[in-house]
């Protein structure tokens, strides 16, 4: 493998498109972690194996591509370069995909259908693609992310190599970085160039050496938009870092990742391989006098850890502990030096910043950013759709979409066609907003005004099932199992707010502890150290601003609207619908429903514990909750 | 000067000062927990918050760390400060009702009782209440980072690792006396000592100047004695090329900063020695060497220490990355890195001189500044080849041998050969202070400066003047550097660090408040009360014994007292011309102006002979303080006195050697 250079890389490149181009089609296997759960493996095999026994080589190609846009769906096989989506494959059909593809035909029986069983067959056209603008994703289905030949012949590293080429100057980076608008998209949206800038000076000032740090800590409960990207994509990270070093002059570079991300890694440092010898990283980067590399840092994977200070006290060797931000970590990071750090996908959408210029991507979003970045919400933003939602999964839309059309367009609406409830926002420490601000715009400040927040991109769709109190209690049990003690409000702010949250789902609430909420929330939120702190009441005072009645339902009636509250429901067999088949005996683990055969049964509330197992299982939907 | 309004005064504070800082300077109480004296500011318990107005925004601080850094208005008891202060202490009065400062705190915000109860109550007087003040005096204080945090948010706690106590914690009692609860007892093991309570007062009065004062003092904690190199190069006083000249302009390159900044980067102690706060020993890590066995290997490098480096200077080489080599290879051969440095500056000299040339050097050119030969030396003295064997033998028998065998002018080797009672000098230039010349000629050892280091005192601060001031100090430093030696002790913490008003005291020099210290120390381990002037005593009794031991190997006499005229003045005419000006005005005030037409050969001989004869007054007046003979031996009636006299045969040794 020779070593790239400022001379031959666009030679390079064109080889590798040549290359990649000389065999017509290929079958792209989504070897994402719920793929590969999925035995996406096992299909990858039984394709090749199929291509050989065919000899069908110089026809189609099987290869791994790191994410796709449905892995609901998996495992999911792409053929391009129709972009056919194949969901649900298995080994057993791949004689039958290999015959089609090499034919140019489709294999109707695997491809997607819609709720009203209309067959779609381009990946881009199912719905909940459809309304996507990929930019960070734009390479799903199409990258093979272990191959780096792969990725330059999509377009990776020649925003680097044109800023070498040009020899463009730190402060021209940090410029156009500036002017696109980009906020940080690891939660706290902040301006990207502005921080670049700091940095530079910061070392420019005291002669320093400056860091460039990602975080890719991603310690969201239910989020993964950081690992896909890095499963997916690894060198668009790599080359946005490379852009960032070379801004403000940093020679060395961080990922900080979380251990709980195998495959991640394992992308992550076999491209970083790949990148060193290939002469893109190390000493003189593609001959020039840039010199740049990146070490990996594992995280033990603590929700805290990243917090920048938190984040950089671990790299340290240390406790991850966060600490009092007076100072700023931009300024005094990593080993006190001045440090950059940003978000996977905020790095993940740098060079094509680069690549496309400042105005392509601030004409995405919201508000106006060529005077300021605070002005607006410029880019795309990828959420992790989840909860009662029709298609779950990774969506990339502009910045300025509606939480309805999230919701309804691209998440085919509430799962089952139910009531939406809520939405919930920003990760744990979000908040949730009703049904009527669902026409509220997605960006960084219209969400903080409701009382929500961006955060990384978690968006939780709830249905009327749900106890609004109960996912108080959830998101505040969560964050104190991952609060880290240092500071008194979330040490004990979050235990106390578990004590009366706990008390009040039990029916045991007082008039007076939605006043302690309250009080505990304002604690929290000026007096906490770190942003877990401060933010971890946002669950509980969005809830109470929004949902009030429900708290009043459960301290004033002992009542649970939603019938989610264990204490507060009871669960009764309606004896006109019950046959008395007896399908809700057995799986009763209390064995508290009796009754004789086809005659309607009773249950024993001494005994039962309100886990819902009869309800599931009755046939006749003869099961109520009080 | 930045302006400051806190609730209803103005003021004007430094940069950076916190508003903790200056609401004190106000007159203006703000509640606290963790903060403490000693400590970095923390920022966890958060109640010391306040609220602060600037252009117009408004939001909540904790005081003890908010630095102030342009205009600001303070309010500390508006609605929103009051409300976070009295929730967060109610909190902790829900969760730990009996402690006496959670009350206290908690009643000055007007809150005895909390709203709610705390699932985590805990009734004892003496809880934990999770400030991290222990924690952070292990860690930053002594820096020994025995204690922690363990578990996560409510399952917090204080401990040790594995929940037992390490070889690491020595019982200096410094968490239990910064605790707020008393949470904290120790758990004695006095080893046999009578009051261990005491021994750790004792030594709480170091430690606590030492995380105060040391930053502005010698930065032992964080460059250690490197510290001097900066020091030395301005008084004229490190050693370049074998003690010719005092300073060197590419000293710099060699200064202190360069290592504690470039080299030692992990910012550790080396555990010289277990529990010592003031951890001034350092280690390079991750160096790479270049030569020898273990080229190419990743090493650490413990040191360098000032004399290392001072050698190296004093070799004529300024490059910190050889200092760290030499260092690395002198340790792992077992070679003195201070006699190794001192021996070649004279080979080199002796190079230059013609003394020695290629062929005796077996190839090697070892002029001044010859870093790859010089390294090439310190190989083959420990393979015992080549130049390594004549090299290694040390100066004292060099100087014989380049007398006999290479016809050297054995006048001109004794005048260059840094060495006294065989033993090469360590690395300070001590033309100008006699006191220190006396320090290093009468040690008991040799030329070392463990015995009396007064050159500040003598030359800079002309704390001791006349002759018998100095024998003063020669009699009193050398007897109470002695003492840490009987006990086993490291001076460094004495003198090194200093009391904030030590400067007011009588005696400065003596650091009187330490010297108390040290008095406790050893009440505290014996249960013998004793004062400073008892310290002396053991000591004299020891040394005296010493010198006469001494005496009794062939030694002990005036004549081993003497010294390289290099130490004491300038050897040859380039030296004299190159700090003229200082000489001249020496001889201008001993001669008067007749000195004004001599040639420079006769002013040489003229300031030799000077200073040759106040070398020779100084040990009169020495040895008259120590109660010993012109010959440098104590008297019998000394002996009597320290009542060494019994010892078998040993006032018959006296006799012999004409003492009375
Ligand atoms: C408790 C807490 C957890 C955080 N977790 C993450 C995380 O997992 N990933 C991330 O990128 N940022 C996280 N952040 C935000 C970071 O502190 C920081 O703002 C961000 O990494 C900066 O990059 P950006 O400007 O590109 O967003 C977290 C912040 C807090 C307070």
């Amino acid at each position: 493998m020779p070593k790239l250079d400022l001379n031959n890389f666009k030679q390079e490149a064109q080889k590798f498109r040549s290359n990649l181009d000389a065999i017509p089609s290929s079958l792209m296997v989504c070897h994402c972690t719920t793929c590969l759960a999925a035995g996406a493996q096992k299909v990858h095999q039984a394709l090749e194996l199929e291509l050989e026994k065919r000899n069908l080589q110089n026809k189609v190609r099987v290869k791994t591509t790191g994410v796709t846009a449905f892995c609901a769906m998996g495992p999911v096989v792409i053929a391009q370069p129709s972009g056919t989506f194949y969901g649900r494959t298995r080994p057993q059909d791949a004689p039958e995909l290999i015959e089609h593809v090499a034919e140019g035909k489709e294999l109707e029986r695997l491809l997607f259908k819609d709720k009203d069983g209309k067959t779609i067959a381009r990946q881009e056209d199912i719905p909940f693609v459809a309304k996507q603008k990929p930019v960070v994703l734009r390479n799903r289905s199409v990258l093979d992310p272990t191959d780096i030949n792969d990725a330059i012949a999509h377009g990776a590293y020649e925003a680097i190599f044109n800023l070498l080429k040009k020899e463009t100057d730190g402060e021209a980076i940090i410029d156009i970085i500036h002017r696109s608008g980009i906020r940080g998209r690891g939660g706290g949206g902040f301006p990207a160039g502005l921080k670049w800038k700091s940095a530079r000076k910061a070392a420019k000032e005291r002669l320093e050496p400056v860091f460039v740090v990602c975080n890719a800590d991603e310690g969201d409960p239910g989020a993964y938009m950081d690992r896909s990207i890095v499963e997916a994509d690894p060198h668009s990270l790599i080359e946005g870092m490379m852009i960032g070093a070379l801004a403000v002059g940093a020679t060395e570079g961080f990922v900080y990742i979380r251990r709980e991300y195998p495959l991640a890694l394992e992308r992550l440092s076999n491209a970083l391989d790949q990148a060193r010898k290939k002469g893109l990283l190390g000493k003189s980067i593609l001959g020039s006098d840039f010199s740049f590399d990146i070490k990996i840092h594992r995280g033990a994977g603590a929700f805290v850890c990243g917090e920048s200070t938190a984040l950089f006290a671990s790299m340290e060797g240390k406790a991850g502990e966060p600490r009092a931000k007076y100072v700023h970590s931009v300024e005094f990071g990593f080993r006190d030096k001045p440090t950059v750090l940003n978000n996977v996908e905020t790095w993940a959408n740098i060079a094509q910043i680069i690549n496309n210029g400042p105005e392509w991507f601030a004409s995405m979003g919201t508000g106006d950013v060529s005077k300021s970045p605070w002005s607006g919400s410029s880019g795309t933003k990828v959420f992790s759709l989840v909860g009662n939602v029709e298609y779950t999964g990774l969506v990339e839309v502009p910045m300025g979409m509606t939480l309805r059309q999230i919701v309804f367009d691209v998440g085919g609406g509430v799962e089952g066609g139910r009531k939406l409830k809520a939405v919930q926002t920003g990760g744990p420490s979000g908040g949730c907003l009703p049904e009527s601000k669902l026409d509220l715009h997605v960006d960084f400040d219209t969400l903080q005004e409701a009382g929500s927040m961006m955060g990384s991109g978690g968006l939780i769709v709830m249905d009327e099932r749900t106890c609004m109190v109960d996912v108080a209690k959830y998101f505040v049990d969560f964050l104190m199992g991952e609060s880290c003690g240092k500071c008194t409000p979330c040490r004990e702010g979050l235990s106390c707010l578990h004590e009366i949250l706990h008390r009040i789902t039990e029916g045991k609430g007082k008039p007076d502890d939605l006043v302690l909420l309250e009080d505990l929330g304002a604690m929290l939120k000026d007096g906490a150290l770190c942003g877990l702190g401060q933010t971890a009441a946002n669950p509980v005072l969005s809830t109470l601003r929004y949902f009030r009645d429900e708290y009043d339902a459960h301290i004033e009636q002992g009542r649970c609207p939603a019938g989610v509250c264990k204490a507060l429901i009871k669960y009764t067999i309606e004896p006109d619908k019950c046959t008395g088949c007896r399908l809700c005996v057995k799986p009763c683990p209390t064995d508290c429903i009796s009754g004789e055969k086809d005659k309607p049964h009773t249950i024993d509330h001494g005994k039962c514990i309100q886990c819902g197992t009869c309800m599931d299982a009755c046939p006749e939907d003869a099961i109520r909750v009080e | 000067m930045i302006k400051v309004t806190i609730d209803d005064k103005r003021l004007e504070v430094e940069p950076g000062t916190t508003i903790m800082a200056a609401a004190e300077k106000a007159g203006i109480f703000i509640p606290r927990l963790c903060s403490h004296e000693l400590l970095e500011p923390y920022g966890a318990c958060r109640v010391c918050s306040v609220e602060i107005e600037q252009n117009g925004r408004t939001k909540v601080v904790t005081s003890c760390n908010y630095p102030i850094r342009s205009e600001l208005t303070v309010r500390t008891n508006s609605e929103r400060a009051t409300k976070t202060r009295s929730m967060v202490l109610e909190m902790m009065l829900a969760r730990w009702p009996k402690v006496k400062v959670v009350k206290d705190m908690a009643a000055h915000e007007g809150i005895t009782q909390a709203r709610f109860s705390h699932p985590l109550v805990d009734n004892n007087e003496n809880a934990c209440i999770l400030c991290g003040r222990c924690v952070n005096i292990c860690r930053n204080g002594v820096r020994q980072n025995v204690l922690s945090f363990e578990g996560r948010g409510s399952s917090r706690q204080v401990s040790m690792p594995y929940q037992q106590v390490p070889a690491e914690c020595v019982g200096c009692g410094a968490c239990e006396w910064i605790c707020p609860t008393g949470a904290i007892k120790m758990i004695d093991d006095p080893n046999g000592s009578a009051d261990w309570d005491r021994i750790r007062r004792a030594g709480m009065v170091v430690t606590r100047e030492l995380i105060l004062f040391d930053d502005d003092q010698c930065q032992m904690r964080r460059k250690g004695t490197s510290n001097l190199v900066d020091v030395m190069n301005d008084y004229d006083l490190l050693p370049v090329h074998n003690y010719r000249f005092g300073s060197h302009p590419d000293a710099k390159f060699v200064q202190s900063e360069v290592f504690a900044s470039k080299f030692v980067t992990n910012g550790l102690p080396d555990g010289c020695a277990l529990g010592c706060d003031m951890a001034c020993a350092h280690a390079a890590d991750d160096f790479e060497l270049q030569t020898g066995p273990d080229k190419g290997k990743r090493v650490i490098v413990d040191g360098p220490e000032y004399e290392t480096v001072g050698g190296s200077t004093n070799m004529g080489i300024f490059d910190p990355r050889w200092i760290l080599e030499m260092n690395y290879y002198c340790d792992n051969y077992g070679i003195d890195t201070i006699s190794f440095c001192t021996l070649m500056a004279f080979v080199m000299e002796c190079y230059e001189n013609g003394i020695l040339d290629k062929e005796k050097t077996g190839g090697l050119e070892l002029n001044f500044g010859a870093k790859d030969a010089a390294m090439e030396v310190l190989h083959q003295m420990a393979r015992g080849e080549g130049f390594g064997l004549v090299a290694g033998q040390g100066i004292r028998r060099m100087k014989k041998k380049f007398a006999e065998e290479y016809g050297a002018d054995p006048k001109f080797l004794q005048d260059i050969g840094m060495e006294a009672k065989g033993l090469e000098y360590s690395e300070y230039v001590t033309k100008e202070s006699l006191a220190q010349q006396g320090g290093y000629g009468i040690a008991l050892k040799g030329a070392q400066h463990d015995e009396a280091w007064l050159i500040f005192m003598d030359m800079v601060n002309k704390q001791i003047p006349s002759f018998e001031d100095k024998a003063e100090a020669l009699h009193y430093f050398p007897m109470w550097r002695t003492w840490f030696g009987l006990n086993g002790l490291c001076k460094l913490p004495w003198n090194d660090i200093e009391p904030e008003d030590n400067a007011q005291e009588k005696e400065p020099h003596k650091v009187p408040k330490h010297t108390q210290a040290y008095c406790d120390f050893f009440a505290g381990v014996t249960g013998r009360e004793v004062s400073a002037d008892d310290l002396i005593t053991m000591s004299e009794r020891v040394y005296n014994f010493q010198r006469i031991f001494n005496l009794k190997m062939g030694f002990g006499t005036r004549e081993h007292d003497a010294i390289p005229y290099r130490s004491v003045g300038p050897v040859t005419e380039e030296e004299y011309l190159s700090r003229q000006d200082r000489y001249d005005e020496q001889l201008k005030e001993l001669e008067g102006d007749s000195v004004a037409g001599m040639s420079t050969a006769e002013k040489l001989q003229m300031l030799r002979k000077h200073r040759e004869d106040r070398y020779a007054k100084l040990l009169d007046a020495v040895y008259l303080r120590r109660g010993w003979t012109s010959n440098g031996i104590p008297r019998i009636e000394t002996a009597k006195k320290l009542g060494i006299d019994k010892v078998d045969g040993l006032v018959e040794l006296l006799k012999e050697h004409g003492a009375h």
